[in-house]
């Protein structure tokens, strides 16, 4: 009993000090931004605030320029999320095929994308990848005969060009943990499909996939959250346009509270952002536990 | 075909496979590095940058006489490391805590650190940039250092609560035969067998804060910018007029410290990376 205790006790003077600090430095911009989410505060203007209720959020609801910028971040996260999952399945499934030589080599090498800075990453694709006249993606399409579009001036093709850039900074990420999943599935399971007369597009749909049920799970909350935010990017691929084809909810927020000074409905678009991602987290730990039970 | 030579066949099909998507993973920085590298007189095909077909080292030169170069460093380095530093000694001990409580706070207070790592970061930039503005705090190392340090505590402590749960528990019972105090048990015990789980996290908060560019925009007035600031001070104007020279020189130098790290260091980036992939 007494050893009870003092194990109780000793855990909680570790964990003390370091739990209130990290609530103090997240709760309190947390409750700050809500706070003037239902304020009539402007930038400069700091001492003359008025609460207003939630008239910020129902004049960004009833904001097209809102709406658009919500349409704009899921097709943008959903595109990140598809490409993201579909090529890291594929490029780890192959690495972990037991004709793959010096695998360690292939997988540093893979990770690159992922810890390249986001503006610069932003940059690279920008003035060498999509460029028009002198970009790789051009100059690889007309080697081919094909178009050489505008890619970051039209409307039509800039979403994709920014969903494909980000994706190239999150596959690593997948390309990692289902590669680690994969090393851990034993061998006789691959040949025992082999014996059974499948290709393997039908190993991986029906053998790898069930089993790497959590993994995709995993990484499909830390692509979605990463991708819900993403501003750096963006910020530097295209600044948010042509228009506000690629302004997402987090460049909106900055446009309204800082460019355009008017911090309560900023602070609106900010707090709606956190709500979604709130749900997002309940429905994650939701699924998780489910399939966690599942497998016993 | 014999089953030996579709075998091969495969083989050299696999490779080439992997090959093309190493190209599409280095492709973007090897261009910069190749741009880098040329003068930028005039706009060049990939291949002419590639080859280096206008050698020369004076975008280098402009990254560190316009660009300020040094100056921004200095801010990227300060932040980075002390958020690191703060970061370990904050959430070392607490994770290690957490992991020492009993069962049904400790999933409540897990619950809550995971939760934290689901916010958005113009949630914490937004209300921190105009408190920042009315306390006259714009612009100070310290207040971009707490906005940084508001994204790696949480995930920083997620991270170690599975490294230090993967200690047995036989391990600390035999350090209290021994006669170890609380603080033995935690410094001499346990904290060695997760010594690499705490290195990997030191590199990932680095690279996250070495890279890290929306709170440097809201929070970092004139005096605290670092890098990432500093490059876009070549990015205004239209696409045209850009200087893409001096700008792949700059970035450049801001990505090969992380790229080295990350294959230097990639055995504890990959365990940081995969750690809690698959945890209850």
């Amino acid at each position: 009993m007494a050893d009870m205790r003092s194990r109780l006790t000793r855990g909680w003077w570790f964990l003390a000090p370091g739990l209130v600090l990290m609530t103090l430095i997240v709760s309190v911009p947390l409750v700050m931004a809500f706070r003037y989410s239902v304020h009539r505060v402007f930038l400069y203007r700091f001492n003359e605030q008025d609460f207003v209720g939630l008239a910020n959020y129902l004049r960004a609801f009833r904001d097209p320029l809102y709406i658009n910028a919500l349409k704009t971040t899921v097709i943008f996260t959903l595109g990140c999320l598809v490409l993201s999952i579909v090529l890291g399945l594929l490029v780890a499934f192959m690495l972990n095929s037991r004709n793959v030589r010096m695998r360690p080599m292939w997988l540093a090498l893979f990770l690159i994308p992922f810890v390249v800075t986001p503006v610069v990453a932003g940059i690279a694709w920008r003035f060498f990848m999509w460029q028009q006249e002198f970009g790789v993606i051009n100059e690889i399409l007309g080697a081919l005969g094909g178009p050489s579009p505008y890619w970051l001036l039209e409307r039509e093709t800039v979403l994709l060009a920014a969903i494909i850039s980000n994706s190239w900074h999150l596959t690593p990420l997948a390309i990692l943990v289902f590669y680690a999943a994969l090393t851990t599935i034993p061998e006789d399971l691959f040949d025992a499909g082999k014996t059974d007369g499948a290709g393997p597009f039908q190993t991986l749909w029906y053998i790898v996939l069930p089993m790497l049920r959590l993994h995709i799970l995993f990484v499909s909350i830390i692509v979605i959250t990463s991708a819900f935010r993403e501003f750096d990017m963006i910020w530097s691929l295209t600044g948010g346009g042509p228009g506000r084809a690629t302004t997402v909810l987090s460049i909106y927020a900055y446009d309204r509270g800082i460019a355009n000074q008017d911090m309560g409905m900023g602070n609106s678009i900010a707090f709606s952002m956190f709500i979604i991602m709130a749900v997002a987290a309940w429905i994650y730990i939701t699924l998780y536990r489910r399939f966690l039970e599942d497998e016993g | 075909m014999s089953p030996r030579t579709r075998q091969r066949a495969f083989t050299v099909l696999l490779h080439c496979m992997l090959g093309l998507w190493l190209v599409y993973s280095i492709l973007p920085p090897l261009m910069l590095l190749a741009a880098s590298f040329n003068s930028t007189a005039l706009f060049r095909s990939p291949i002419d940058l590639l080859l280096l077909r206008d050698f020369s080292l004076e975008n280098f030169g402009d990254v560190f006489t316009r660009g300020d170069f040094l100056f921004f460093f200095q801010n990227s380095i300060i932040i980075s490391s002390s958020a690191v530093v703060i970061t370990l000694v904050v959430c070392v001990p607490m994770a290690y805590g957490l992991s020492k409580i009993s069962g049904r706070t400790r999933s409540v207070v897990s619950f809550g650190v995971l939760a934290m790592r689901f916010i958005p970061y113009v949630v914490f930039a937004l209300p921190l940039f105009l408190i920042y503005v009315n306390l006259g705090l714009a612009g100070s190392r310290a207040g971009l250092l707490l906005a940084h340090l508001a994204i790696h505590i949480p995930f920083a402590t997620w991270m170690l609560i599975g490294y230090f749960e993967s200690v047995p528990e036989e391990l600390e019972q035999a350090g209290i035969i021994d006669g170890c105090t609380p603080w033995n048990l935690f410094w001499d015990v346990t904290l060695p067998v997760v010594r690499p789980g705490v290195i990997a996290l030191a590199i990932l908060v680095f690279v996250i804060s070495w890279n890290e560019y929306l709170f440097a925009l809201f929070l970092a007035g004139s005096n605290a910018q670092p890098l990432t600031v500093g490059i876009t001070r070549f990015l205004g104007g239209a696409e045209a007029g850009v200087e893409y020279g001096v700008i792949a020189a700059y970035s450049v130098l801001i990505i090969a410290p992380v790229i080295v790290f990350a294959l230097a260091a990639n055995r504890y980036i990959v365990s940081g990376m995969t750690a809690g992939a698959v945890k209850g």
